[in-house]
């Protein structure tokens, strides 16, 4: 009897978990980052998007070569960390402002990257020495999403 | 999986593997103390395999092996022998073997172009050199070895001092991580700018002896001598011996002070090898785990040592634990030439620069450096194919100090070919324990001075162990002329 009272709580937790999660889902705020471990400049970033209105969870992992290869993003168009925003990928230091336009916009992609780690960009610190291009990742060959 | 052993003790003639490959071992009738020295011929058959390095697995991994096995066999020695090791190269690409940590001669050192030609697939090539020093070593490629090493192409060499302390049992642990798909096939991403640009190719599945090793029997009252060797491309290890005291005896084969490691945690950058005596003192039938703490957030369980329900003995053994020395060169620190090495580059590596007030011209931007190899530099150059010209030039049977600057974001493990150093300082401050070392791990920001005695001739590589480093830039050349 107890045993039974135990699994119907924990279906209740369950559901409740999935129903929040769904509706985090929605406001569209809640971001999985997966970076290395070791990586300063990833948690740097994780903070820049605190600041500007997203809950972030900090994953540390060794997986993100197999992650960006299956999110379709080629070799030389990876960022060092890949962020998970309302079913896209935003991979690298990319500005608030184009994540907001991508999750404003919903246009039909993957995701969103901003190759290697250019100075300047946010997380990274450093002067900008020139405009960032931020490419989308979608079923062909990546293309500029937007220039900042 | 099967870890074979030659062993110049052992009167075995041929070994046979347990691909059906023999070992041939001609073998001394006479110990160390008789004769001072022991020939030993060994042949090594490099080859690709399949094999599950899990039997949970649905596939087999497409794997390198040496002999058959992951490991290659153990070439077991006495201090003082003359060694003879045919390579057969059986591989579709070409391959050499170094032998990690011995003070070879220059030819016999296995670095392709500097100090011979590449062992072309189906040809061999035969190394000879005496074991001077005695202690923990290991033997492995020195081409592509980000991918030859990363398949599993090595083995351990332990040279035996001639009057060995006291152990129950003597254990060899070959540590791997291995980066697999979930079928147990190895990602077949070998070299990618990811990995060589960050912390290099750390896996998701790690070996003990090249399979999964859940348990570890063990004895009450047991004494054990632990030889680790991270066999790794880029994984560091951190390993806390839960309800146990882990003494180390020797660093990268050279004995050191009896000491227990800060914080109880043994730390081992690829390439390092760490003797340790571990005195097994919990109770019977209990399950005590290792844990890997290197990587924060990323703790898991190495394996566990399981108690018998019977003890061994009911007292700790009170035998000596300290090692003879081998008496390596003293480097005479008021006399040695002063050389300083800077290591820079990598993701993050111009911010650590300017952090630092370091000017550097290298590399040009980090967008270069994505689309090129050229992402690590030592002294502003970024080593590219097989490099030849000295960064250094040492003078002969002089002492030397090289005062190393790691201006990255990420730790890194420097091996110099051909001789051990003694680490002086880190960050200004004496070692505790001025250990002798071959590879030194240095963390991000850390200066490091080691100081030694040029005093083995030749042309020898200087490089960064985490093997992605290594074939993006992290390497260089030191003469001893």
């Amino acid at each position: 009897m107890l045993k039974k009272i135990l699994s119907v709580a924990t279906i209740g937790i369950l559901v409740a978990s999935a129903y929040f999660f769904t509706e985090k889902q929605a406001m569209a705020t809640e971001v999985e980052l997966y970076k290395n471990p070791q990586c300063g400049c990833c948690e740097n970033y994780a903070d820049y998007l605190r600041k500007n209105g997203f809950t972030v969870k900090v994953n540390p992992t060794h997986e993100l070569v197999a992650m960006s290869k299956s999110a379709g993003i080629p070799e030389d168009f990876q960022g060092c960390h890949l962020a998970m925003i309302d079913g896209y990928f935003v991979s690298g230091h990319v500005p608030v402002d184009t994540v907001n336009k991508l999750l404003t916009e919903k246009p039909d992609i993957k995701g969103i990257t901003l190759p290697g780690m250019p100075a300047g960009s946010p997380g990274m610190g450093g002067p900008k020495n020139g405009p960032f291009e931020i490419y989308q990742i979608g079923n062909g060959q990546p293309s500029i999403y937007t220039t900042e | 999986m099967s870890k074979q052993k030659i062993s110049a003790y052992s009167r075995r003639k041929i070994l046979t593997t347990s691909a059906g490959l023999a070992v041939s071992a001609a073998l001394p009738n006479f110990g160390w103390a008789s004769t001072g020295s022991s020939p030993t011929d060994i042949r090594l058959v490099a080859a690709a395999g399949k094999r599950k390095l899990d039997p949970a697995f649905p596939e087999a991994s497409s794997i390198l092996t040496f002999n058959g096995s992951i490991p290659g066999p153990e070439i077991r020695i006495p201090q003082g022998s003359n060694l003879t090791v045919t390579v057969d190269n059986q591989l579709s690409e070409a391959t050499t073997v170094h032998w990690h940590g011995v003070r070879t001669p220059n030819a016999m050192d296995g670095v392709p172009y500097l100090t011979q030609k590449p062992i072309l697939p189906q040809s061999s090539h035969t190394y000879k050199f005496k074991a001077i020093d005695a202690g923990t070593y290991w033997y492995h490629p020195h081409m592509r070895s980000y991918e030859q090493v990363g398949r599993g192409l090595y083995g351990s060499l332990i040279i035996e001092e001639k009057n060995p302390i006291r152990v129950d049992r003597d254990v060899t642990w070959m540590l791997d991580d291995w980066r697999l798909e979930k079928t147990g096939e190895i990602q077949d991403n070998f070299g990618n700018k990811h990995d060589m640009s960050h912390n290099g190719r750390i896996g998701n599945f790690v070996t003990i002896n090249g399979k999964r090793l859940d348990k570890f029997p063990v004895q009450k009252g047991e004494r054990l001598r632990l030889r680790l060797i991270n066999a790794a491309n880029a994984r560091i290890f951190a390993l806390d011996f839960q309800g146990h005291s882990p003494v180390v005896i020797a660093m990268d084969g050279q004995p050191i002070e009896p000491h227990k490691p800060d914080g109880g945690l043994v730390i081992l950058g690829p390439a390092m090898r760490i003797d340790l005596i571990l005195d097994l003192q919990q109770e019977n039938g209990s399950n005590h785990g290792i844990i890997d703490r290197s990587y924060k957030g990323l703790e898991y369980q190495l394996t566990s040592l399981d108690y018998a329900t019977r003890p061994l003995r009911n007292h700790k053994p009170d035998w000596g634990i300290k090692l003879p020395s081998n008496n390596l060169p003293e480097p005479d620190i008021q006399n040695a030439k002063r050389h300083e090495v800077l290591f820079h580059g990598g993701m993050m590596g111009g911010m650590i620069l300017r952090n630092m007030g370091i000017k550097s011209t290298k590399p040009a931007s980090m967008m270069g450096m994505m689309h090129s190899k050229n992402i690590w530099y030592i002294n502003g150059v970024a080593a590219e194919g097989s490099i030849m010209d000295p960064m250094l030039k040492l003078d002969i049977n002089r002492s030397h100090i090289l005062q190393m600057t790691n201006a990255t974001a990420w730790h890194h493990p420097i091996h110099l070919h051909g001789h051990s150093f003694k680490v002086l300082t880190r960050n200004g401050k004496p070692t505790k324990y001025q250990e002798w070392q071959d590879t030194v791990i240095m963390a991000p920001k850390e200066t490091v001075e080691i100081a030694f005695v040029a005093d083995n001739p030749g042309d020898w590589m200087f490089h960064c162990h985490i093997l992605e480093h290594a074939a993006s830039g992290m390497m260089g050349v030191i003469r001893v002329a």
